[in-house]
């Protein structure tokens, strides 16, 4: 594994002494080439798990080893000065993500330049190079991030990320702002770029319909805990946690006839906060096949399947 | 729509060449501070404010080079003076001393009362330095009552202004010195027996011409001949009660009051910026001891301290004292400013691209300059906008109460504090000063108005 | 069909907006027809003018710097465009009912849920306060909001994402409307739940009767929720018709690239396939198709002329369904029963 989590934990502290389990005991690793996709709804975990990995958040409990090697439990610049050639980051908000005040060339500039020191001039041929694997066209350089789409952005965002040349790229959400047929570019460029530049990737998204196009495994998190794990395309047709297989049932389908056929599957309710949170089945208040034994016992993630991990007492 | 179809013909429908550059951004660049002074010119009222607080400073920095007039000269015969361009005025000699007229005192027949003076004249030319007056001796009168009235008497009882009265009956004339001005004068001589009054007297119209002495005329630089006209120096806003030019008052006093509107507010954003980014970038328990301290200094009421200042620097009543009321303003006015730049920071410090920049290997510094700061310079220079005309108001209000700048200094509070004592008698001295510092105020305020929404990046979209 | 078969009807729309340094020309002669009791999607990218020409028709789009340059809107008989504003307001709300992608911004912070709908419902329907109140607690169970006699006194802060929406569905059909706009009203949802509010939408079409417009960007949600369909680019409408003829027969390469890059549960489809490109801003809109430069069968004729309108009820705007066209991956509709 290139980088591995073991039960890796982010608590958040409320007011009052309670705790938002965030991430719970989660353990997930990418290998070297790999993408590995992440799902969950809002309220997951599933970016603060990808956040948490690589230091942005500083870690209550587990560890995270990065070749072999353990990281940080609290990042100082230095660390992330260490890893910054090794492990970038696309985030999800394109427009939050790209200074306002600064020019598409400084943007995509600035990881060679605080790496290398070197005078922006220096760098163009570089970003022009970059700018253009990503799409764009070399006359955007002294444009500002307003001036473009939400999906040229995004690719900007890449760009920026890609031209330190990392090994590991964490992907946030990146698609989750954007139109489905730009999000269907965004997918096809990572995956192209993940290909001859052998990244391996982690792909943070909140529905599985998109992912499985890029990712060799995925993953699913729900409140907080990894519930299922095995490869894409197994997965996605094959799912075996409760929650997947109603997850991927909601997603609407662009076929009239199949929708009209359609028997509905509806998960009641919503998502619970993840505020002190006890010892039971995550899934166990919203799932339809729920036993009285799920909600007393934790379900811990087991291979069911050769190569299938799922967490529920029922398999 | 189908005639179209018949004038294509098949080679229409052959395949186009493929599209070069399907990303193409058509519309102009524009950078953030570009697209706010856009903004910023389609907003009438903020650009008119603009222009205004322009013209404040250059009214205020050169002014003085093209208005020569010396703001500390005093004028005693232009006192209270209303705006006027100049005027033209005779040159006479030195009053000195004015022997007057003697005659012989009469005595009363008797059995008749006091008559009535005769022939009352005057003295050489009528000016506005002196109105020499004398008249016949009345039979029976032991001295002379002068008055001076504005028109002309219409009864006995309406004779105006007690001038004086000559003191031995010999006495048969008055030299008049006060304050005249350029008008008509009617002077009433009225005999008196040193009991009794005459029951009428002799009044006289006078119109008095404005003139300087030989020695006021060498003061000023302006031909010292007897008899010459010269032109006496223009007061557009009139004259104070000392008789100084209350426009070049207005333009001296401008620079004490935008020093202290302009340079208190720079002093304490400055002094917000770097506590209150230090507050918030490095967060935890720094912060909240910073930020308690911070609600310490609001909680101190001003004036105690601003009066506390001036007796630590040793400044007595009555006394200028610029620097404490700086001081004042800047000590206890840069925790908002802390706490604005301090939430900015932190807004912005949870932004995708400052993880980005750190993710990066960006180092404090570099972060700090290049992504916090630019960052926050738009809602920094809105509330500097907007702290100028309180720092001007505060400055106005402190020298009002005596407790700024005191005279001779001028400054807008100041003069409005000498003003409002003749506010009825020549209002210009109390109006000009505090139409100027209503017109600064209001021109900050609304050019603070304009930025705010030019900078609001809330504004800022693609469609 | 007769006009009153229609709830809404926009014919030739257009709208600008001024900017620096020019006019964006939003909306390019857009015309649709919702028939009663259906549901009419506008399909598009962001920036194709999709919520553009609904904002409009209510007057909600600021002016200036916007503007109404052409078209016609009417609603039942009565046309919107150009009346006046209080009239426009009346009909806001009272006849057309509107949910956003953001209800959060759309309801008022400051007001509990109960007291916002019964607002609407003293204002418009003239109801007193305890029958409004009633009548709140009715639309909330309407709107599968549970223990609505407790959530009525609770403030939008205190709802999660999913009830919000809802909550917003209960105030948009308060007043009985005989038309709802639903704009992007699950994109900021988890599918989840987006299932869930999907479903209520139909529950409340078939309970009441409406007629509702979808806005999205999503084929998924056009196909679970569509009659009829409208696919909006670069501010025209590129391709309308009935749901069945756009994703069985689409007739214009913009719907068929947009199906290509849907993510599909179909085993089958392995691979997405992309539009290369961006849609060309309407700042400097190209002057012939707006779709040319990204399309793959773009002709000569495709650059420089506008294509018209061809088909009558399946109609698209695309040079390919010319007589003199090549053969293409398109559907091709029936010539000689072009659209006047």
């Amino acid at each position: 594994m290139l980088i591995e989590a073991t039960a890796l934990r982010k608590f958040f502290s409320l007011s009052g002494g309670r705790q938002v389990h965030a991430v719970d005991e989660v353990s997930l690793g990418i290998a070297e080439h790999e993408v590995v996709g992440l799902v969950g709804e809002s309220g997951s975990g599933k970016t603060t798990f990808g956040k948490t990995l690589i230091g942005l958040h500083d870690k209550s409990g587990g560890e995270v080893r990065y070749r072999g090697e353990l990281l940080p439990a609290r990042y100082g610049a230095a660390d992330f000065r260490k890893q910054a050639s090794e492990i970038q980051m696309i985030f999800q908000d394109p427009y939050g993500s790209l200074n306002p005040r600064m020019t598409i060339f400084e943007i995509i500039a600035e990881g060679l330049a605080i790496r290398e020191g070197r005078s922006l001039a220096a760098l163009r041929d570089k970003v022009v190079y970059w700018l253009e694997r990503v799409g764009l066209h070399a006359d955007h350089l002294s444009r500002y991030p307003h001036e473009f789409s939400g999906g040229q952005r995004q690719r900007v965002g890449i760009a920026r990320a890609l031209i330190v040349e990392p090994k590991l790229l964490i992907c946030d959400e990146p698609i989750s702002a954007l139109d489905v047929s730009v999000q269907a570019q965004v997918v096809q460029l990572l995956g192209e770029l993940q290909a001859s530049m052998g990244l391996s990737m982690l792909f943070i998204a909140h529905d599985l319909s998109m992912v499985r196009y890029v990712s060799n495994r995925m993953a699913v998190m729900y409140l907080g805990s990894l519930i299922e794990l095995g490869p894409a395309e197994d997965l996605y047709f094959r799912p075996l946690h409760p929650y997947t297989q109603l997850l991927i049932a909601s997603n609407p389908e662009p076929d009239p006839e199949h929708e009209r056929q359609r028997q509905d599957q509806l998960i009641s309710g919503e998502i619970p906060s993840p505020v002190d949170l006890k010892a039971h089945c995550r899934f166990a208040g919203r799932c339809p096949k729920a036993e009285a034994r799920c909600f007393e016992e934790r379900p811990a993630l087991r291979e069911v399947l050769p190569g299938r991990l799922v967490a529920c007492h029922l398999l | 729509m189908s005639k179209q179809s018949f004038q294509l013909s098949a080679a229409d429908f052959a395949p186009a060449p493929p599209a070069t550059h399907a990303e193409r951004i058509v519309r102009p660049s524009l950078s953030y501070w570009q697209d706010a002074w856009l903004r910023l010119k389609k907003n009438r009222r903020a650009l008119s404010s603009l222009y205004l607080v322009i013209a404040l400073l250059l009214f205020t920095l050169l002014g003085p080079w093209f208005w020569t007039q010396d703001y500390t000269l005093q004028d005693l015969d232009m006192i209270s003076q209303g705006p006027s361009w100049g005027s033209a005025a005779l040159v006479v000699e030195d009053p000195g001393a004015w022997e007057g007229v003697r005659g012989d005192a009469l005595p009363l027949p008797q059995g008749q009362e006091l008559g009535a003076t005769t022939q009352l004249t005057v003295e050489g030319a009528a000016t506005t330095q002196y109105v020499r007056l004398y008249w016949n001796a009345v039979p029976g009168a032991q001295h002379y009552l002068i008055y001076r009235n504005d028109h002309a008497p219409d009864s006995g009882q309406d004779l105006g202004l007690p001038l004086g009265e000559t003191l031995r009956p010999e006495e048969l004339s008055f030299a008049d010195r006060l304050q005249l001005r350029p008008q008509t004068y009617w002077y009433t001589v009225i005999a008196s027996d040193g009991l009794t009054e005459a029951a009428s007297g002799t009044t006289l119209a006078v119109t008095t011409e404005r003139a300087i002495t030989t020695t006021q005329a060498r003061e000023r630089g302006l031909e010292a001949t007897v008899g010459a006209s010269v032109q006496l120096p223009a007061h557009p806003f009139g004259t104070d009660y000392l008789g100084r030019d209350v426009l070049a008052r207005i333009m001296e006093g401008a620079r004490v009051s935008l020093f202290i509107g302009i340079v208190a507010p720079l002093l304490f954003i400055a002094i917000g910026i770097v506590y209150g980014g230090i507050c918030g970038y490095f967060g935890g328990t720094l912060d909240i001891v910073l930020m308690r301290i911070a609600d310490f200094v609001i909680a101190l009421p001003f004036l105690l301290f601003m009066i506390l200042f001036r007796i630590g620097f040793g400044i007595g009543p009555g006394e200028s004292g610029i620097f404490p009321m700086l001081l004042a303003l800047v000590l206890l006015s840069w925790p908002s400013s802390a706490r604005l730049v301090r939430g900015q920071i932190l807004q912005i410090r949870g932004e995708a691209y400052v993880q980005a920049a750190r993710m990066l290997g960006a180092r404090s510094l570099y972060l700090i300059f290049r992504h916090l700061v630019p960052n926050v310079m738009g809602p920094i220079l809105v509330t500097l906008t907007f702290a100028i005309p309180m720092a001007i108001f505060t400055e106005a209000f402190l020298s009002f109460i005596g407790m700024g700048v005191s005279p001779p200094t001028p400054s807008w509070g100041a003069m409005s504090n000498e003003g409002i004592r003749t506010m009825l008698s020549s209002p210009h001295e109390l109006l000009f000063p505090a139409f100027f510092i209503s017109l600064t105020v209001l021109a900050f305020n609304l050019l603070g108005d304009g930025l705010r929404d030019a900078l609001d990046s809330r504004l800022r979209s693609r469609e | 069909m007769m006009t009153h078969d229609y709830a809404l009807q926009v014919d030739n729309l257009a709208v600008e907006f001024d900017t620096y340094g020019g006019v964006v020309q939003a909306v390019r002669d857009v015309s649709f027809k919702l028939r009663k009791g259906k549901t009419l999607a506008i399909v598009g990218e962001s920036g194709c003018g999709k919520s553009v020409t609904v904002q409009s028709l209510m007057g909600l789009i600021p002016m200036p710097p916007g503007r109404i340059t052409r078209g016609s809107a009417r609603l039942g008989n009565d046309e919107l465009i150009g009346i006046a504003p209080a009239a426009l307001n009346a009909i806001r709300g009272k006849r057309i009912g509107m949910i956003f992608q953001d209800p959060m911004s759309a309801l008022n912070p400051t007001m509990t849920i109960g007291r916002q709908i019964a607002e609407t419902l003293v204002v418009h329907r003239g109801l007193s306060a305890s029958a409004a109140r009633a009548e709140v607690i009715e639309l909330l169970r309407l709107t599968q909001i549970s223990q609505p006699e407790k959530r009525l006194d609770q403030y939008p802060f205190e709802f999660s994402g999913g009830m919000l929406q809802r909550a917003m569905i209960a105030l948009s059909i308060a007043c009985k409307p005989e038309v709802l706009i639903a704009d992007e009203p699950t994109t900021a949802l988890d599918v989840t739940i987006q299932a869930q509010i999907l479903l209520l939408l139909q529950e409340l079409q078939s309970s009441h009767g409406l007629s509702i417009i979808l806005i999205t960007h999503d084929l998924g949600v056009v196909a679970r929720m569509a009659h009829d369909v409208a696919v909006m680019y670069a501010g025209q409408v590129v391709e309308s018709g009935l749901v069945d003829d756009i994703f069985y027969r689409s007739a214009h390469p913009y719907t068929l690239g947009l199906r290509a890059a849907m993510p599909s549960n179909d085993p089958r489809k392995r691979q997405l396939q992309i539009i290369p490109g961006s849609p060309p801003d309407l700042f400097a809109p190209p002057p012939g198709c707006g779709f040319a430069d990204r399309c793959a069968q773009a002709m000569r004729v495709c650059r420089d002329t506008p294509p018209p309108a061809y088909g009558h009820t399946h109609q698209a705007r695309c040079w390919l369904q010319d007589p003199l066209a090549p053969a293409s991956p398109v559907t091709s509709l029936m010539v000689n029963n072009k659209a006047d």
